[in-house]
C-alpha cells in the first residue's frame, strides 16, 4: 500500500481499500455534487488500482480494470464557479468532464479517470456498459436523468447512490434491484403545468405571465419547436372553442416573425399581443364577468427611452421597472435577439442564464402583468420563477458528496463480505448470510437546515414497493445475432413471440418499446417487421416490454437489447424462464412485513474487524455487541418514519472468519 | 428604439454583474448582505496536523467569496498528506505546506491575532498555543473554531462572542405568518366588511372569491357578537372552524378559511427569546456607541410596551381571491407594516440623539425596516469560551455539569465521544515525541496511536483519561449514574477511544471533508450573522452517519 493511503487504510482497514481502490466507479455528473464526489473518490483512492507486493496472494485481481469513469454533457458556465471547485475562469465554456478529470488527476496520478463529454442518455450508455461498473454514483440535476440511470442501474443490477442538494437541503440514498427503494419506487412532484387558457387568456398570478412569455412569445418569434411547452397544457377544464382561437392567434403571430429586422417589428409585436389579442379577449364579454378586465395598450401611446437607456435598465435587475422602462427593455432585448436570429441563430430558447432571453421574459411578462392587473415584478424576480432556479452552496455540496461517498463505502464492505463469502464457498454460487447487512448498512442520509440539533439525520433504506412499475420487473437481456453479409438471418418480431411462447412458455402477452405496443393478440401488424425497424437492435439503450396478459399475471419482463455472440441465434437470457418469474404483484400492495430482521450490531464493529490484522484492537475482538445496548436504545428512542416498513436494520456487523 | 439593425450593445461586463452573476445560485439564500459580509471577512486558519478538514472548510468558504484568508501551518508536506489533501500534487513533497511561521513565535504578539473576523484551528496543535489563541479570541470577541478529525470521527466547537444577535433567521415561511386576525385594525376591518357585508345574499362565484382572511375576521366578528369574547381557546376556536364549515359551500377559499383557523387565530404574542433581548442590559443600558441590533431592540422594547405587539411584519400568504381584491388586501398590510416600522424609526431617531450617537453610526433605515420584519425570529447567541482541560486535571462543567450529566442518559447523544476528544487532547499536552518526530508532525505534538508499538498503551491511556473525566461530570453534577447505563457508557466511551487510538490521528478524506463542510457552513452563518447557528459543540459519528450537538 502507498504511504498516501494511510489515511484511508487507518479508518477502514486494509481489506476494503484494497476493494475500493480496484474498483470502478460511473460518476455521472461533474457538477455541484459532482466536482465534491470526484475530489473525494480520488483523494480515498477509488479506482487507483492495487499492484500487491511481490509474492503476496490472496487478494483477488479485479474483474474490470480499476478507475473512475466521468460522464457529463454541460460545459462551464460563470455563475458554476462559486461551488464547482474543480473549474476556474478560465475554464468558462469548456466542457465539465474533461476539466473535471484535468483538475483532480493530480490529486492522485494514480488513479485511472476516464472523462467523457457526452449525454447519459446517449446509446452507447448500454445496461452492458453500465454492468462494467461496480458502482454508479448520480450527481444530477434533473428528474428524467436521474430516473433513466435509476433504470439502467436496475437493469444491469449495479448499486447506485443518489444523491440531490436544494439550497441547505440534501440527500444521499442506496439503490439496488432488490433490496432497496428505487428512486422511482414513491412518486416524484412534476413540474407544474398551468391549464392553456389560464396562460394564454386569464392570467391571475404574475407566474402565468411569465410562462407566457417564455413557453409561448419567446418560442413564436425566435423559437422553431412545433411542440408545446410542457408548463402549459391542454386541460379537461380549457374552453375547446377559445383553444382554437388561440390556435389561430399563434399562427398570426408567426406571420409577424416575418418582420423581424425591420423597424416595424417591435411595434407589431407589441400591438399584436397587448393590444389586438387584448382587444379580442375583452369582446369576449363571459370571459369577464368574474374577473377584472384586462386594460390592452398600444406601442405608440407609451413613451420612449432611448436604446441605450433600455440597454441601462437591462442592468438594474434589482429593481422593478415601470411601463415606460418595460417597453424600452423590451425593445432593447427584442432588438438583440433579433440581431442573434439574423447572425444565425436558427433557434433561441429561454436560458435563466442567457441575460438577453431574461430581458425579453421579464419585460414582456411585466407587460402582461400590466394589461391584466397583475403586480409587476423585478428582473431577479423573475428570474427565479422563470429558472426555476435552485439556490446552491457549496456546503450543502460538499456534505452531500461526503455523505455519498461514505454510503459507497458501506456498499463496498458490503460487496467485500460477500465476495470473501463467495471465496470460502469454493466459488459456488454466492450466499449472502442472513446477518449480512444489505449494502453494507447503507441508509437514507437527510441535511436539514432548519435543526441545529441534527444537521444529519438518517433513516434506513425502504424495502423496494412491489408495486413500483420500475424496479418490480425482471431485467434481462435479449441477444440479436448479427446480419451476415448477405442481409440474411434478421430477426423479426415473430422471431421474438416464437421464443417467448416456445422457450418461455407465455401464453397471452403484450410486447411493447419506448415508443407504444408493437404486439399483442390482436395487434399482428408488426408481426413480420425485422427487429431493427420497431427500434429493437443492438447498441440501443431502449427496453423491449414484455407484459403478461394472462389471469395470474407474471411480473413484467424488461429487456435490454444486445448482440448475440458469434454463434448465437436470438435469445432471452438462458436464466429467465417464465415459470421462474414471480408473480406480479398487486398494486397497492402493503409494505412488507418486518419479520426478518437480523440480528442488531454494531457497524463500527463491522468496519473495525475489517481491520483487524492491521491494526490489532486494544480491547475485546470478541465484543461484537458492546455498542449494541446503546444502539438498540437509540432505536427505541429515535423511531424513524421508516420504521414500520423496513425490515433491516443496518447496524449489522460483517462476520469474517478469521 | 429598435431601429434597423440595432447593434447589439457590449455584453454588460462591470464588476457587480459579473460578481452577481457568479454568486446568483447563493444569493438566494443570504442576499447581498450576507454577500458583502463575507468579502469583508478575513479567516485565519491554524493547522498543524494533517489539517485536510481545515483546507476543506476552507475550500467551502474561498468558493462563496470570502475576502480574504490566511493558514498558519509550519508542516511540511509529506506522501501521507497527497492521499487527503487536494491542494497537495507530487511536486509539493518536501516543500512547507504554508509559508513558514512558527506558531508560537507567531503568537507572541498579541497583536497578530487582531486583522482577522475569525479563528479556525485544527487539532492536533500545541495546547499552550491553543490556550493562547482561546484567550485571544476571548479578549476580542472574536469567534473561534476548533475541530478534530481523526478516523471515522470529528468535533467542533465555536467560541461565540459574548453577545451575538443574529435578525436574519430565515425561519420556515410558515412560522413568520403573522396576520393579526384576533387584534385587526381599523383599515383590516373595514376591508373585510366590506367583502364581506352581504356574505349571506351573495351570489356562489363573488362568494368563491372573498379572500379567506376576510372570511375569517368575519366569522371572528360573528363569534365575538354571539359569545361576547374573542375566540381564543382550542374549543372557541373549533367553533369558528364548525362555523365555516356550515356555510363552507365548497369552495376553495372556505376551505383555506378552514384549515387557516387553528393557526391565524393566535393572538400575537411575543417568543420568550425576543423578550430576552428587549430585557437584556444591553437593550436597556445604551451608550453612544451601542451596535445598532441594541439601539433598534430599545425601539422596539417602546413600541412594545406602547402597543403590547411587535411591529407586523406585513406579509400575506397567496389565497384564492380576485387579483385587484389580493393587490388591495396586501397594500393594507404593507402600510401598517410601514407605519409601524416609521414609528420604530422615529424612537430609533430620538434614541440616536439622547444617546450622543456621531452621525456616522446613523441606522440605515433598511436595517431597522429588516429588524421589524424579523422581530418576532430574532435570536441571542451568548457566546461560552471553549472548554480546555488543564492536562492531568479534572474538567470542570461549571454550570452545564447539570444538563451534561443528563446528556449522559440520553442513547441519542454523543457526549461519550465528546469526552474521547477531551482525553484526547490532554494526551497531546501530556505527551511529546519521544525522538524528533516524522518531519511532518508538527513540533512537540504527539497524537495517540502514532505508532503500532505504543497503540494499546496509548488507547488505554485515552481510555482512563475519559472514565476519568467521566466520573468528574458525574460528581460536578452531584447526580449519579447506575449500572447498567454507567457500564454501558464506560464501554462506550472504552470503543471510541480504542477507535480514536487506532487512527493513529489519521484523516480520512471523505470524513475530513464532511466535517469541513459542517465547520464552513456554521462559519457562513457566524460571518453573515443570519440564520441560527450551531451552539456549542457539534460531534459527528461517521460510520452511522450521526450527528449530535452540545452546549458546554
Amino acid at each position: 500500500m502507498q504511504r498516501r493511503d494511510r489515511g484511508t487504510v487507518q479508518a477502514v482497514g486494509a481489506p476494503l481499500t484494497v476493494r475500493v481502490k480496484n474498483s470502478r466507479v460511473l460518476l455521472i455528473g461533474a457538477g455541484g455534487i459532482g466536482c465534491e464526489l470526484l475530489k473525494n473518490l480520488v483523494c480515498c483512492g477509488f479506482g487507483s488500482g492495487y499492484i500487491p507486493p511481490n509474492g503476496a496472494n490472496g487478494i483477488p485481481s479485479p474483474k474490470h480494470t480499476p478507475g473512475i469513469t466521468v460522464i457529463d454533457l454541460d460545459t462551464i458556465d460563470l455563475s458554476n464557479l462559486n461551488r464547482q471547485f474543480l473549474f476556474r475562469k478560465q475554464h468558462i465554456k469548456k466542457p465539465k468532464a474533461l476539466v473535471a478529470k484535468e483538475t483532480a488527476l493530480p490529486f492522485n496520478p494514480a488513479v485511472n479517470i476516464d472523462a467523457q463529454h457526452a449525454s447519459i442518455f446517449d446509446p452507447q450508455y448500454t445496461v452492458a456498459f453500465f454492468r462494467s461498473f461496480d458502482i454508479v454514483f448520480n450527481a444530477l440535476d434533473n428528474l428524467a436523468a436521474r430516473r433513466h440511470v435509476n433504470r439502467m442501474c436496475l437493469a444491469a443490477d449495479v448499486p447506485l447512490i443518489e444523491s440531490g442538494t436544494t439550497g441547505f437541503n440534501g440527500q444521499a440514498q442506496a439503490i439496488q434491484k432488490g433490496v432497496t427503494e428505487c428512486y422511482d419506487c414513491n412518486p416524484k412532484p412534476v413540474q407544474k403545468s398551468f391549464p392553456i387558457c389560464t396562460i394564454r387568456s386569464t392570467p391571475s398570478q404574475p407566474i402565468h405571465c411569465i410562462v407566457w412569455a417564455k413557453s409561448y412569445l419567446l418560442p413564436e418569434l425566435f423559437g422553431t419547436s412545433e411542440e408545446e411547452a410542457n408548463d402549459m397544457v391542454e386541460t379537461e377544464g380549457d374552453d375547446q372553442e377559445e383553444v382554437k382561437k388561440l390556435r389561430a392567434e399563434a399562427q398570426a403571430l408567426k406571420k409577424i416573425r416575418g418582420l423581424m429586422g425591420t423597424s416595424e417589428f417591435a411595434k407589431a409585436v407589441f400591438d399584436k399581443v397587448f393590444y389586438e389579442d387584448i382587444e379580442r379577449l375583452k369582446s369576449m364579454e363571459e370571459m369577464w364577468q368574474t374577473r377584472k378586465k384586462p386594460v390592452s395598450i398600444q406601442f405608440d401611446t407609451i413613451d420612449k427611452l432611448s436604446a441605450a437607456e433600455g440597454a441601462a435598465l437591462a442592468s438594474q435587475d434589482q429593481q422593478s421597472w415601470t411601463l415606460v422602462e418595460n417597453l424600452a427593455v423590451f425593445c432593447h432585448s427584442l432588438a438583440t435577439l433579433t440581431g442573434r436570429a439574423q447572425a444565425g441563430e436558427s433557434s433561441i430558447d429561454f436560458d435563466k442564464d442567457d441575460k438577453d432571453t431574461l430581458d425579453f421574459v421579464t419585460s414582456a411578462s411585466n407587460l402582461r402583468s400590466h394589461v391584466f392587473g397583475v403586480l409587476l415584478h423585478s428582473e431577479w424576480e423573475v428570474k427565479q420563477m422563470a429558472g426555476n432556479i435552485i439556490p446552491a452552496i457549496a456546503t450543502s455540496n460538499a456534505l452531500t458528496a461526503s455523505l455519498s461517498v461514505m454510503l459507497g463505502f458501506k456498499v463496498f464492505r458490503g460487496m467485500l463480505a460477500a465476495e470473501s463469502e463467495t471465496a470460502t464457498t469454493n466459488g459456488h454460487t454466492m450466499v449472502m448470510k442472513p446477518n449480512n447487512p444489505p449494502l453494507g448498512g447503507s441508509k437514507f442520509i437527510f441535511l436539514n437546515p432548519r435543526s441545529t440539533e441534527r444537521i444529519i439525520t438518517t433513516q434506513n433504506l425502504a424495502r423496494p414497493n412491489p408495486a413500483c412499475p420500475v424496479c418490480s420487473p425482471v431485467y434481462a437481456e435479449l441477444h440479436i445475432p448479427p446480419v451476415d453479409a448477405d442481409g440474411n438471418g434478421m430477426s423479426t418480431l415473430q422471431d421474438l413471440v416464437g421464443i417467448l411462447i416456445g422457450n418461455n412458455d407465455y401464453a397471452h402477452f403484450t410486447i411493447s418499446t419506448e415508443a407504444g405496443v408493437i404486439y399483442d393478440e390482436d395487434m399482428t401488424d408488426n408481426y413480420s417487421s425485422p427487429l431493427a425497424e420497431l427500434g429493437i437492435e443492438p447498441g440501443s439503450s431502449g427496453f423491449v416490454t414484455i407484459t403478461d396478459d394472462d389471469e395470474d399475471p407474471r411480473a413484467d419482463l424488461v429487456l435490454s437489447v444486445t448482440a448475440a455472440p458469434a454463434d448465437g441465434g436470438l435469445s432471452i437470457e438462458s436464466h429467465i424462464s417464465y415459470g421462474k418469474l414471480p408473480l406480479k404483484p398487486v398494486p397497492a400492495a402493503p409494505p412488507t412485513e418486518s419479520g426478518t430482521a437480523p440480528d442488531v450490531k454494531s457497524a463500527m464493529n463491522g468496519i473495525a474487524l475489517l481491520n483487524r490484522e492491521k491494526r490489532k484492537r486494544g480491547a475485546g475482538d470478541d465484543g461484537d455487541d458492546e455498542v449494541d445496548a446503546a444502539a438498540a436504545k437509540r432505536a427505541k428512542a429515535a423511531p424513524t418514519a421508516s420504521d414500520a416498513v423496513v425490515t433491516i436494520d443496518d447496524d449489522g456487523a460483517i462476520l469474517l472468519d478469521d | 428604439m429598435a431601429n434597423d439593425r440595432v447593434p447589439t450593445p457590449p455584453p454588460l461586463h462591470d464588476l457587480p454583474t459579473a460578481k452577481e452573476k457568479r454568486y446568483d445560485r447563493q444569493l438566494r439564500l443570504w442576499g447581498a448582505s450576507g454577500q458583502v459580509a463575507l468579502e469583508e471577512a478575513h479567516i485565519l486558519l491554524v493547522n498543524t496536523g494533517s489539517g485536510v478538514t481545515g483546507i476543506e472548510a476552507l475550500k467551502n468558504l474561498v468558493l462563496p467569496g470570502v475576502g480574504q484568508f490566511s493558514i498558519l501551518d509550519s508542516a511540511i508536506v509529506c506522501e501521507e498528506d497527497l492521499g487527503v489533501n487536494f491542494f497537495l500534487e507530487d511536486e509539493s513533497l518536501g516543500k512547507f505546506r504554508a509559508e513558514e511561521t512558527p506558531l508560537e513565535s507567531f503568537l507572541q504578539k498579541d497583536d497578530n491575532l487582531k486583522p482577522f473576523t475569525l479563528l479556525l484551528v485544527g487539532a492536533p496543535i500545541d495546547y499552550a498555543s491553543l490556550r493562547k489563541i482561546r484567550d485571544l479570541a476571548l479578549a476580542s470577541q472574536t469567534p473561534l473554531f476548533y475541530t478534530h478529525c481523526i478516523g471515522f470521527f470529528s468535533h467542533f466547537s465555536v467560541q461565540l462572542p459574548r453577545a451575538f444577535p443574529v435578525v436574519d433567521t430565515h425561519p420556515d415561511p410558515t412560522a413568520t405568518q403573522d396576520l393579526r386576525l384576533l387584534k385587526p385594525w381599523s383599515e383590516l376591518q373595514d376591508f373585510a366588511k366590506r367583502m364581506t357585508d352581504d356574505l349571506e345574499t351573495m351570489a356562489q362565484h363573488d362568494l368563491g372569491h372573498v379572500p379567506y382572511v376576510c372570511l375569517l375576521l368575519h366569522y371572528i366578528d360573528k363569534y365575538r357578537t354571539q359569545h361576547g369574547k374573542l375566540p381564543e381557546s382550542y374549543k372557541d376556536k373549533t367553533a369558528v372552524r364548525d362555523m365555516v364549515r356550515a356555510e363552507g359551500k365548497d369552495e376553495e377559499n372556505f376551505e383555506e378559511a378552514y384549515a387557516a383557523v387553528l393557526k391565524s387565530l393566535n393572538p400575537p404574542t411575543i417568543p420568550s427569546a425576543v423578550r430576552d433581548v428587549l430585557s437584556a442590559p444591553e437593550t436597556q443600558s445604551l451608550t453612544s456607541v451601542s451596535s445598532s441590533f441594541w439601539l433598534i431592540a430599545n425601539a422596539i422594547q417602546r413600541f412594545v410596551t406602547k402597543y403590547s405587539v411587535l411591529p407586523l411584519p406585513g406579509a400575506v400568504p397567496d389565497m384564492k381571491a380576485r387579483s385587484n381584491d389580493y393587490i388591495t388586501l396586501q397594500q393594507i398590510y404593507k402600510s401598517k407594516a410601514r407605519a409601524d416600522c416609521a414609528e420604530v424609526t422615529a424612537s430609533v431617531r430620538s434614541l440616536e440623539k439622547s444617546t450622543n450617537r456621531s452621525a456616522k453610526l446613523e441606522i440605515p433605515v433598511n436595517e431597522i425596516e429588516n429588524f421589524c420584519k424579523n422581530a418576532a425570529h430574532i435570536h441571542l447567541v451568548r457566546g461560552r469560551p471553549l472548554q480546555l482541560i488543564t492536562p492531568g486535571e479534572k474538567p470542570s462543567f461549571g454550570d452545564r455539569a447539570k444538563a451534561l450529566r443528563s446528556e449522559l442518559t440520553n442513547p441519542e447523544s454523543l457526549m461519550g465521544l465528546y469526552l474521547a476528544f477531551l482525553a484526547f487532547d490532554d494526551f497531546t499536552a501530556t505527551h511529546t515525541p519521544p525522538v524528533p518526530a516524522h518531519p511532518s508532525s508538527p513540533t512537540g505534538v504527539l497524537v495517540p496511536g502514532a505508532s503500532d508499538s505504543a497503540l494499546e498503551a496509548d488507547a488505554a491511556k485515552l481510555t482512563s483519561t475519559a472514565h476519568t473525566y467521566l466520573d468528574a461530570l458525574i460528581n460536578e453534577s452531584g447526580n449519579r449514574l447506575e449500572d447498567p447505563e454507567y457500564s454501558d457508557l464506560r464501554a462506550e466511551i472504552e470503543k471510541y477511544c480504542t477507535e480514536i487510538a487506532r487512527a493513529g490521528g489519521a484523516e480520512l478524506h471523505n470524513m475530513a471533508s464532511l466535517t469541513g463542510g459542517l465547520v464552513s457552513q456554521e462559519i457562513i452563518k457566524v460571518i453573515t450573522g443570519q440564520y441560527v447557528g450551531v451552539d456549542n459543540v457539534c460531534l459527528v459519528e461517521g460510520v452511522a452517519s450521526r450527528m449530535g450537538t452540545l452546549k458546554v
